[in-house]
């Protein structure tokens, strides 16, 4: 319980602030890819964005310290990227591809997470997923 | 004496309204539950195309008036330069026509007597009901997010018209563009199986206060057929908070922070 108050109050967890929602992703510089190595501390498998928090280091260097990684819909996620509520959890460790905002802060938008035990990655491009029938084809 | 005068006044209101007062949700009839095995299966769950959307708000611009071609102009700018404008951020619906226009998001439909039943997934309340047993519009309709839709088949096509929307609903482009239709907003819509899993949704949009002419577009959406996948709950609020624990060690959602784009707030 005191560890969870703690963690909350470290994702800066306080009042509400009005926003949220359906929104453009350009505060993301989509044409860099930054990459993380490190834990999985929190998912917010939520409407009607997903979340992934992970402590970790930049493939670059640097401390570990806490990021933020934003994502589309469960429902988008589990259609066109094969994820479920429980593909990423807690504790996992993971490398993390990620198109980095733009305003410097610890956060960025998920092109690819892969789980280091097991290998297995996902990803969160819907576009890249326009079919029908998406379960009867090879994922692209 | 007054009582009769008084039981005469009630019977000449009665009559005079019942004209009126037309019963417009009679029970179905058995036939009627037949009738719908003869319309056209869009059973499953329906996604948007979204590149199709992208590219359509490159070569398909509204014909906008020169006042809502300028906040277009500056919000397509403000985009650009890594500063999304904000239109969908509040968790309302993003209403009609917005909805069929710039989603991200699956819906279904449903079909029962006289009605047809569009439910998306997401805000927790999106939901248009089009109905197809000839009832005319309300004179007056109480202006809705989703607007008053009546619709009727043409062979295989629901033809929809919808009127009463709110006049803040956006006409958009995009999730970071797009302007208020203002008001005597109408939308027309031809919506089809353009092939086996393939639904095509053609709009004409007349919005006098923005648009110098209607405006035509074609939204285009894929079918998942097989039972693996299932339409899920989408509640948009639910993004507002996070899962914690009260003092009393109840499960509850704490506030979480928001940016003004509507991200949470990355770790200081």
């Amino acid at each position: 319980m005191k560890k969870r108050i703690a963690f909350l109050a470290l994702l800066g967890v306080v009042a509400a602030h009005p926003a949220a929602a359906h929104h453009s992703t350009t505060m993301f510089d989509h044409t860099k890819v930054v990459s993380i190595a490190g834990t999985v501390k929190e998912v917010h498998w939520t409407n009607p964005h997903v979340a992934i928090f992970v402590y970790g280091s930049l493939a670059a260097g640097g401390e570990p310290t806490l990021w933020l990684m934003e994502m589309t819909s469960p429902g988008n996620l589990v259609r066109a990227g094969g994820w479920s509520r429980t593909a990423v959890k807690p504790g996992d460790k993971v490398t993390v591809d990620f198109a980095p905002l733009r305003d410097g802060k610890r956060g960025g938008a998920l092109k690819k997470i892969t789980i280091a035990e097991t290998g297995k990655f996902y990803t969160a491009d819907i576009r890249a997923q326009e079919r029908a029938n998406l379960e009867e084809q090879p994922a692209k | 004496m007054r009582y009769v005068a008084l039981l005469i006044a009630i019977s000449a209101t009665v009559w005079a309204a019942e004209p009126e007062k037309p019963i417009i949700n009679p029970p179905p009839a058995a036939r009627d539950w037949a009738d719908l095995a003869k319309l056209p299966d869009w059973s499953g769950v329906w996604n948007p195309k979204i590149t199709d959307q992208d590219a359509q708000a490159r070569t398909n611009m509204p014909p906008w008036n020169a006042k809502a071609a300028a906040l277009v102009a500056h919000q397509l700018a403000e985009e650009k330069a890594g500063r999304p404008p904000p239109l969908f951020v509040n968790c309302l619906p993003e209403a009609m026509p917005a909805w069929m226009l710039v989603t991200h998001n699956a819906m279904e439909i449903l079909f029962t007597p006289g009605r047809v039943t569009l439910l998306g997934e997401s805000d927790g309340n999106r939901l248009r009901r089009i109905y197809t047993d000839g009832r005319p519009h309300p004179d007056d309709p109480d202006p809705t997010f989703h607007g008053h839709s009546i619709g009727r088949w043409e062979g295989d096509t629901l033809v929809v018209d919808t009127v009463g929307v709110v006049p803040q609903a956006y006409i958009a482009i995009s999730e970071a563009a797009g302007v208020p239709n203002n008001g005597e907003m109408r939308i027309a819509e031809r919506i089809y199986l353009a092939s086996k899993d393939i639904l095509h949704v053609e709009l004409e949009i007349t919005a006098p206060r923005v648009l110098t002419k209607p405006w035509k577009t074609t939204r285009i959406y894929f079918r998942q057929r097989a039972r693996k996948f299932d339409i899920v709950e989408g509640v948009c609020l639910e993004g507002y908070f996070a899962p914690g624990t009260d003092k009393d060690g109840n499960a509850i959602f704490v506030p979480v922070k928001h940016d003004v784009g509507g991200n949470r707030v990355p770790p200081e």
